[in-house]
């Protein structure tokens, strides 16, 4: 029984399994659209923001970890102490991410029947701070300093090997709030995954209240007057960032191979990985020519399917399927909304490229150490 | 003060007693001096700045020497890497059919050390799973390009000198350089 | 007051002493108004609005996070500056340094709190973006200071990655090695950067290995002791020194934005 679902897991935790079926999971749980939304109600996923929800999800969180604590290959990954905190960072964002959502379905409904949000008061009925908002943040400071004192007392800080410049660790890991990062730098050369994107990330974020135009919404749990922005904000949240971490963290393995979380970390693991670049494929495999010496004429493939991706789909979308919101939001932030949304659509977009069709690089300049 | 003569534009009050050589600065020469102000001003800011990021580049490193002697070419057999000098001096010393070369043990993605795998004849990095081969081509991972090589001579004892201040690109087409190569 | 001195108990008395109202300015609060008060006339609590919303009291609604996040900048400030008592960043003494900090130093436990704390923050952060994000508190007119978040979860994480080097462990020395050679390809002014070529003049190369962005940030061309002094003096200056700066401006805007959001 136990050996079955390790196994199940260990099969589905495969980056093309797993990293598809969130992929399709997002949008029914989040749906964006009333298409979606239909889905949703039927196949009951919704149920998920029920109490027998979390304690659904609850159970299986601990059931997980349990096995996956007496497992003797997921208890080496679990119990590094750089690892560690990412069980406390699976609860309390599931926790956090069904509360807020049961609190946005309640408002959704209190809203469809005309009635103010739950956090809605009377403007002239406030409360002092002193004594009602000191005292609670005097409380969970107290219970939160005893948390962690609770977690010192019993956890040794991680301290590895003294420092030593010939052998690199097998595998290197960054502690696990960088693991998404480092996962990035898989996919992408180090000025788009290591500079490029992770400004993209700030600036992006930093975006997004000048983007949303949306009124609705501000200062009450929400989720049907602004899904479609949640949505955006939760698959770049939960997949391509905390998902990135999990894979990061429990599927990477020695020599950074892809294992399942209950699988033996076999150092000698032969996975063929003989990564292609897009000018190869199309000179050498499609017309078996060898690659032309002119640099342009070599990747000017790869430098139009950028383009197009970049610049002209954006365009063509601004013109069909998304003209309304182009009208709604205008020019400019209709181009930041395509710059960085795009940026980030791309990760995925690669990584499949590279799990199912070894592409190495779109663009392969490394004489300009230019490689898209 | 301006030595223009220029006249006054504005009369508020009686502003002859503040100059001292009894000229007026009138409108113009106020202008002229403010913007030569403002200009020696943003001159200042940016030398300091630059000053300042310069302070950051410093003129002496003590860095250990790049020079090394290791050994004779027979030393060393055919289709083999040498991982002796991997930890003290950071290359692998490969020697195949015809010549012996250095290669840099600096994986050119992020700059971690790869494994050598000898069953599997290749280098393999264990960050993020770039893999090489004996000769220092990437063939897989995220790694841009090959492994670098450095400069290798025979010194007058007939002992192999490297040298990690000269280093060739294979993707600059470096490696047909004959200083990168020993012939044996 | 209608009671006699003598009814009064000893912390009444002591809350109407010159002594105690000299420092927190008013008397042990019992009116509203004096609750009021003894918000405005400190200067740690004037932070708060005197008077809030009902909702922005419910941990239901705040998850507390943000002020959990602050609470753990404090602390690890506290614990940060009690580490830099035993610790020297060089490479001979640095991993040894922290090892006594466990094994020798009473209450060796300075160090777990510090690094649970830095583990602790990131994920309070976080969460605390995930709940401003959730409530849509990120509209208007408290835009900007979403842009101040975003900065301050940045400093968050780049505090967590110049802390961890400090050890000069294994982790240590990998992760500054792989970090800063994402700085080498850093376009333009890294010398493995896309554009570093253009930058030159005639033959000679601008941006090179001895003049680029990481090389300003090793303080050499390779990782080193003067790479752990510098990043030292970034994580317990530079770092934190920007960050209450920004800090300031982020507690300050939510009171001029408006005060905690909320429906209308």
């Amino acid at each position: 029984m136990i050996e079955t679902f390790k196994s199940v897991i260990d099969t589905l935790s495969a980056p093309t399994v797993s990293f598809t079926l969130l992929t399709l999971l997002t949008p029914l749980i989040f749906p964006p659209t009333d298409w979606f939304d239909k889905l949703n109600r039927k196949l009951g996923i919704w149920r998920l923001w029920t109490k027998p929800g979390l304690w659904a999800g609850m159970g299986f969180i601990t059931f997980f970890f349990i096995v996956g604590y007496f497992d003797p290959n997921f208890n080496i990954t679990l119990t590094k102490p750089d690892n560690f905190p990412i069980v406390l960072m699976v609860y309390s964002m599931f926790f956090f991410i069904w509360l807020g959502m049961k609190k946005a379905y309640i408002n959704d409904d209190r809203l469809a029947e005309g009635l103010k949000p739950e956090e809605y008061n009377d403007p002239d009925d406030k409360v002092l701070v002193w004594p009602d908002l000191v005292y609670i943040e005097f409380i969970s400071l107290i219970l939160f300093m005893v948390f962690l004192i609770v977690w010192s007392i019993l956890v040794a800080a991680p301290l590895e090997e003294p420092a030593n410049p010939a052998s690199t660790p097998n595998p290197s890991k960054a502690p696990w709030y960088f693991l998404g990062l480092q996962e990035m730098l898989v996919y992408f050369d180090p000025w788009l995954a290591g500079i490029v994107f992770p400004m993209f990330i700030i600036f992006g974020m930093m975006a997004i209240p000048y983007i949303d135009t949306n009124p609705k919404g501000d200062g009450y749990y929400s989720f049907k007057e602004r899904r479609i922005g949640i949505f955006i904000f939760m698959y770049g949240w939960l997949i391509l960032w905390l998902f990135l971490i999990v894979i990061g963290t429990f599927f990477r393995g020695p020599n950074w191979n892809f294992f399942g979380p209950f699988e033996y970390w076999d150092p000698h693991k032969v996975v063929p990985l003989n990564n292609v670049n897009l000018s190869e494929y199309l000179w050498v495999k499609m017309l078996s020519t060898g690659l032309p010496t002119n640099i342009m004429l070599r990747e000017f493939m790869g430098f139009l399917v950028v383009f197009a991706y970049m610049f002209v789909f954006p365009i063509l979308l601004a013109k069909t399927w998304l003209k309304d919101l182009f009208e709604k939001i205008g020019p400019i932030r209709y181009t930041t909304l395509m710059l960085f949304g795009l940026s980030m659509f791309s990760l995925p977009i690669k990584m499949y490229l590279r799990w199912f069709f070894n592409l190495k690089y779109i663009i392969a300049i490394p004489e300009w150490f230019f490689n898209i | 003060m301006s030595e223009e003569k220029i006249t006054p534009t504005a009369s508020v009050g009686t502003s002859t007693q503040n100059s001292e050589n009894g000229k007026e600065m009138g409108r113009r020469g106020f202008f002229k001096w403010l913007s030569l102000g403002w200009i020696a001003f943003a001159g200042a800011t940016g030398g300091f700045f630059t000053v300042m990021i310069r302070f950051l580049f410093p003129n002496v490193l003590f860095e250990p020497p790049q020079t090394l002697k290791i050994g004779f070419p027979n030393d060393y057999a055919t289709n083999t890497v040498d991982i002796r000098y991997k930890k003290s001096f950071n290359i692998w010393v490969v020697r195949d059919e015809e010549s012996i070369f250095a290669l840099s043990t600096v994986c050119t993605h992020l700059g971690c050390t790869p494994n050598w795998l000898r069953t599997e004849g290749k280098f393999k990095c264990p960050c993020h799973g770039s893999g090489f081969r004996m000769t220092g081509i990437n063939f897989e991972g995220p790694a841009p390009r090959p492994l670098e090589r450095y400069k290798v001579s025979l010194s007058n004892d007939g002992q192999i000198l490297v040298d990690k201040t000269k280093s060739f690109k294979w993707e600059k087409g470096e490696w047909e350089n004959s200083e990168s190569f020993l012939v044996v | 007051m209608a009671k006699d001195n003598k009814q009064k108990s000893f912390l009444e008395r002591m809350g109407e002493s010159q002594v105690w109202k000299s420092i927190i300015r008013s008397g042990v609060p019992h009116t509203r108004r004096q609750r009021m008060h003894a918000i405005l006339g400190s200067v740690f609590l004037h932070l708060h609005p005197a008077r809030l919303p009902k909702h922005a009291v419910k941990v239901g609604y705040t998850w507390c996070m943000g002020g959990l996040s602050f609470f753990l900048f404090v602390v690890l400030t506290i614990t940060g500056i009690l580490l830099m008592f035993y610790y020297r960043p060089t490479v001979e003494y640095a991993y040894t340094d922290i090892i006594d900090l466990t094994e020798q130093v009473p209450l060796g436990m300075m160090r777990e709190l510090h690094r649970w704390g830095a583990h602790a923050m990131v994920l309070t952060v976080w969460l605390h973006m995930l709940r401003v994000f959730m409530t849509g508190s990120y509209k208007p007119p408290r835009e900007f200071n979403w842009g101040v978040g975003v900065l301050l979860m940045t400093m968050t994480m780049f505090l967590s990655f110049t802390g961890y080097l400090l050890p000069w462990d294994q982790l240590a020395i990998w992760a500054v090695t792989v970090g800063t050679n994402m700085a080498r390809a850093h376009p333009f002014i890294g010398h493995e950067g896309p554009g570093a070529s253009l930058l030159a003049i005639g033959d000679i190369n601008l941006v090179h290995m001895g003049s680029d962005v990481r090389f300003a940030l090793l303080g050499g061309r390779f990782v080193g002791e003067a790479t752990l002094l510098r990043f030292y003096v970034l994580h317990c200056i530079a770092v934190p020194f920007i960050m209450m700066i920004f800090l300031a401006v982020h507690f300050w805007r939510i009171r001029k934005d408006g005060g905690i959001s909320g429906p209308l």
